[in-house]
């Protein structure tokens, strides 16, 4: 009982850091700078099969998964990689996807892109093994270390943790600077800051392609951790359990990211499992969607700014008050 | 040959389906500018409406309208009732996004929950296919692609000749002017949602008459297809929804006759994905014009 | 009101807290504590006839252990633990589950998608588990609480490949859907048909649950296949077969064992009308000769009518859940030849009271079982899906039959294809 409690929570904070750098990479991307991005979650999974494929070893004919490029590089390249693919995919999807639109368009389109993202793995077998996915992904330095089990998984837990940490301050150091005043200038007054000399569309490129960096980390430290990835891993609702989180935590404020994602993903979707059962079988499942629904909504209703709201004081309110 | 033109006819049917949808879609969104992403989750109800009156001895064709008033119903009532409570306490077109994903969330999971996740059957009556050269189409693709021009002709007509729908097209072009110029946009806005409803609620049906059997994921499965219909066509354009439709319908059918069938929906976004692409200014009306929500 | 950081992360550990509380003051009502038998599978999304096929084998085989005094005095309780079918959500929820089940006895899955991430934990944690995955790395498993009664989806596919080929067969077209499961079984039927030279005209993928599938229906006449294979969703099933029909393309199909369920069947029925009965057969797990472990079996089902997901009939006869079944007997068995509920003392005891050998007893239900053991015997659990017996590697591989049918709870037998025939089919290449 003892070591089972061990696992289960050592994986939550593996479960927890990894949403915590999709909530940070989204504050980023729609907190700061106002981009919609509910296409998330492709490249959270471009990162994760890019650390699966090069961890796995060449795929050869009789194997009985097939992926591109496959490789068995060492710690840490698979994750050095994931993040390099994770910002590539939303270099390549920004160039198209961040032109100036009416931002629920915008919204919208991405979404549309991460449908057809999932079809593509799912039609296209070659590429990541369609829906079976990718299996058998060895955990990192798992050997090398020599630690039980349950050391093993504070290790692993520590490492998520720390690498959120880091990007906890990178993302709080740029947003703090002259670049993501720049920002939330965009966001605030989108013309103003235009006929001030900002390029929106750039800035808009570049914060997307740290979000996509970021999201590209994530996906390759859950993939090592659970050892299998597959297109059931990445529907598009898993997006939105991050916005939500960032909804109810608070939008602009990494506090809040922090409080929301300990909320709504840790917190509230395992909490329903510790409920009696009742009903048929799989009822639990949908009662807890249409409570994610109602809180969803209600907050929006109630306090859309969120549990800890974004502090104005720190945002420029020069510009804004000049372009008005 | 043979082939291509059986694509084509295939597209035409799968252009029906998905234009009547497409084409409630498109008038909501053109009036209210609400992106209303719970348009599946209502369709899902307007097929659950016809398959219980159909349990019901109701004939499935007289479902239609028991689909399309269910729609039309619940969507009132979610436009007028919750969307402006919302608006009210100040939320903006993205905001209401947010909204209606969370609503459609709600109503997706409750009518799996009253399903109990079972897929349902809904029989329509099967006959001999008909001729059309090298196609041959059923008699009830037939009857659909029938109702999807019908439901686009009366339309047009409701939007060209009478005085509401010359109304709700002044406003869903210039909303401020058209208020100056005394109209009643109280009236137009509840007309809207009770046309587009009922189109969303039909829409439903008319794609469960195609596929036989109703789940609770009927309709969520259904709205990309329908809302890139609605964007690629240009917001508030019933003929443009259609031409959409059209074109999305004929492509997927030939990458699914010539490619593989597996890629045949992606191809049919991926339209979408290249006219944004090409010539963005097209599709999306060039700026980021901030415009208002109208409830 | 501001909040700080620290005050509501208190305020969460400790609402995490009672409600830990809460779920382990559940105790047993008189008796000693009950053991939990957890079915670990998907019981919402696309595959969530998974979770009711478990939960239709599991309530029957609960109740029946139940009422024969349940295992050494400790009753059985149900746990369902929902995979959604997605690994990512398939692992926290089952350490969740491990954490804070005491007297977690058997898992009852995991199934495909979540086995590669699952297996290796429960086996380190000492659970028996009666997998349903059907990946065939599992032929070889060296994991001691692996048990898998089971074929794997490659033996389906080579029974139908066989079946086809006695039928005269030799124009085959696949039509698979893209989403996990029918993805799962396909590669076990190409290998199969390519192993035994039948030509596989057309390979048509199905991305489920569009509005029509005009074209590929039209694809798929023109191949002219004499006999297609098929495994898909069954709202999929339904929308292509109907049109295949309409388009009076329909040749004999012949289907996993997947889609010899009740949503499945149901839905294809409905679209195919009086041609579903001539042209439709799958392929199952054999449904065993009627034995008293059939009746058994169905009558434990009758008991719990009210419990078993709707409709009840269909797990009569639904070959998954007559496995999950099995697999909970012959544990609870194994648990009295032990005299213990302990895994690591039990564990061993699970092939000595289902396999075959010299001097057993052959006992067709729990309560008989419980009986020959008090009375000294060695015991053979002869299950209602027929004969187990378990390999070193702890399969169990069963022969295979063609059935017809459009109500999953009476199929009519067409023929076996025998365990022996299919494994001495040389396919590669699957997982």
């Amino acid at each position: 009982m003892l070591s089972s409690w061990t696992f289960f929570i050592s994986t939550l904070v593996v479960y927890f850091g990894v949403d915590l750098l999709s909530g940070l990479s989204l504050n980023l991307q729609f907190g700061y700078a106002g981009v919609i991005n509910f296409g998330y979650i492709i490249f959270q999974a471009a990162g994760a099969y890019a650390a699966a494929v090069v961890t796995l070893g060449p795929s050869g004919p009789a194997s009985f998964q097939h992926y591109v490029f496959g490789a068995k590089l060492p710690f840490p390249l698979p994750l050095l990689l994931a993040t390099a693919v994770g910002a590539a995919l939303a270099g390549v999807v920004g160039l198209f996807g961040l032109r100036r639109i009416r931002r629920d368009y915008q919204a919208v389109v991405l979404l549309i892109v991460s449908l057809i993202a999932l079809q593509l793995v799912q039609a296209d077998v070659p590429l990541f093994n369609g829906s079976n996915g990718l299996v058998g992904i060895p955990r990192p330095l798992q050997s090398q270390l020599a630690l039980t089990p349950q050391g093993y998984q504070w290790a692993y837990a520590a490492w998520v943790l720390a690498l959120c940490a880091l990007v906890y301050l990178l993302v709080r150091w740029l947003s703090k600077s002259t670049w993501g005043r720049s920002l939330r200038a965009v966001r605030d007054q989108e013309d103003a800051a235009a006929s001030l000399g900002l390029n929106v569309t750039a800035l808009r490129l570049q914060v997307f392609v740290i979000g996509g960096a970021i999201a590209g980390l994530s996906g390759g430290l859950l993939v090592e951790f659970i050892g299998a990835w597959s297109p059931d891993a990445w529907g598009y609702a898993e997006t939105f359990v991050i916005f939500t989180a960032m909804f109810v935590g608070g939008v602009g404020n990494y506090r809040g990211v922090l409080l929301g994602v300990l909320l709504v993903p840790i917190l509230f979707l395992q909490l329903p499992q510790f409920l009696p059962q009742i009903g048929y079988p799989g009822l639990t499942g949908s009662l807890e969607w249409i409570i994610v629904g109602l809180v969803w909504m209600a907050i929006l209703l109630l306090r859309p700014q969120g549990i800890l709201p974004e502090r104005r004081a720190l945002a420029l309110p020069d510009l804004s008050r000049e372009a008005a | 040959m043979g082939t291509l033109v059986s694509a084509v006819a295939f597209g035409v049917v799968l252009a029906s389906v998905i234009a009547v949808a497409a084409m409630g879609f498109t008038i909501q969104f053109g009036l209210t500018n609400v992106f209303n992403l719970s348009f599946g989750a209502i369709m899902t109800v307007g097929a659950f409406a016809a398959y219980l009156a159909q349990v019901n001895g109701i004939n499935a064709w007289y479902g239609l309208a028991v689909g399309g008033a269910a729609g039309a119903v619940l969507t009132l009532l979610i436009g007028r009732g919750l969307f402006r409570v919302y608006a009210r306490r100040g939320a903006k077109l993205f905001e209401m996004v947010m909204v209606t994903l969370g609503l459609g969330l709600v109503i997706n999971y409750a009518i799996q929950a009253i399903s109990q996740n079972n897929v349902y059957q809904f029989a329509v009556l099967q006959s001999k296919p008909l001729r059309l050269g090298p196609a041959a189409i059923t008699p009830t693709q037939a009857i659909l692609v029938g109702i999807a021009v019908a439901v686009f002709a009366a339309l047009e007509a409701m939007l060209r000749l009478t005085r509401t729908g010359k109304a709700l097209r002044a406003m869903a072009a210039e909303p401020t002017l058209a208020r100056s110029c005394g109209i009643r946009t109280g009236r137009v806005v509840i007309v809207t949602w009770l046309l587009s409803g009922f189109l969303c609620g039909m829409a439903g049906v008319v794609y469960i008459i195609n596929t036989q059997s109703v789940g609770y994921a009927t309709g969520e499965n259904f709205l990309p297809l329908v809302v890139a219909a609605a964007i690629l066509g240009g917001a508030g354009s019933p003929a443009g929804a259609v031409v959409a439709a059209l074109a999305m319908g004929v492509v997927t059918e030939i990458v699914s006759a010539y490619g593989g069938p597996q890629y045949s929906t992606v191809a049919g976004f991926g339209i979408l994905v290249l006219v944004l692409v090409a010539r963005p200014g097209s599709v999306l009306g060039g700026q980021a014009r901030e415009t208002r929500l109208t409830l | 009101m501001r909040w700080s950081i620290g005050r509501v992360t208190a305020a969460v550990a400790a609402l995490g807290l009672a409600a830990t509380g809460c779920a382990s003051s559940g105790g047993a009502a008189g008796g000693k504590s009950p053991l939990v038998v957890a079915g670990v599978v998907a019981y919402t999304g696309a595959s969530d006839f998974e979770g009711q096929a478990n939960a239709g084998g599991l309530y029957p085989a609960i109740s029946e252990v139940n009422s024969a005094g349940g295992v050494l005095g400790h009753k059985l309780v149900y746990k369902t633990v929902d995979t959604k079918n997605d690994p990512a959500d398939a692992l926290p929820a089952m350490q969740q589950a491990m954490a804070t089940t005491s007297n977690l006895t058997l898992v009852t899955g995991p199934d495909t998608s979540s086995a590669p991430a699952l297996v290796p934990v429960l086996n380190n944690a000492k659970i028996p588990m009666t997998v349903v995955a059907g990946e065939s790395a599992y032929d070889r498993n060296t994991l001691p609480y692996f048990w898998r009664l089971f074929p794997p989806d490659s033996a389906n596919g080579t029974a139908m490949a066989l079946w086809a080929k006695r039928k005269g067969y030799t124009r085959v077209a696949a039509v698979f859907g893209t989403d996990s499961g029918s993805q799962g079984d396909k590669p076990g039927v190409i290998a199969s048909l390519h192993a035994l030279h039948v030509k596989l005209v057309a390979n048509v993928d199905l991305t489920p649950d569009q509005p029509t599938y005009s074209s590929a229906v039209h694809k798929l006449i023109a191949a002219h296949p004499q006999v297609v294979m098929t495994e898909s969703d069954a709202t999929t099933g339904a929308t292509f077969f109907g049109e295949l029909k309409q388009q009076g393309g329909l040749v004999p199909v012949i289907g996993t064992e997947a889609t010899f369920t009740a949503p499945w069947l149901k839905a294809v029925s409905g679209a195919l009308g009086s041609s579903f009965r001539s042209d439709f057969s799958a392929m199952i797990n054999a449904p065993s000769k009627p034995t008293k472990a059939i009746s058994a079996y169905r009558k434990a089902v009758t008991a719990v009518k009210a419990k078993e997901p709707k409709p009840w009939q269909s797990y009569l006869s639904n070959p998954l859940s007559i496995t999950y079944y099995d697999g909970v007997i012959t544990v609870a068995l194994a648990m009295n030849a032990a005299h213990s509920t302990d895994p690591s003392a039990f564990n061993k005891f699970i092939p000595q009271v289902a396999n075959p050998g010299p001097g057993k007893t052959v006992v067709y239900t729990y309560a008989q079982g419980v009986a020959a053991l008090k009375a000294g015997k060695k015991i053979q659990y002869y299950g209602a899906s027929g004969l187990i017996n378990f390999n070193r590697y702890h399969n169990s591989f069963t022969n295979q039959e063609a059935v017809a049918s459009s109500n999953a709870s009476q199929p009519t037998a067409l023929g076996t294809v025998t365990a022996k025939q299919i494994q001495a089919v040389p396919v590669t290449g699957v997982g």
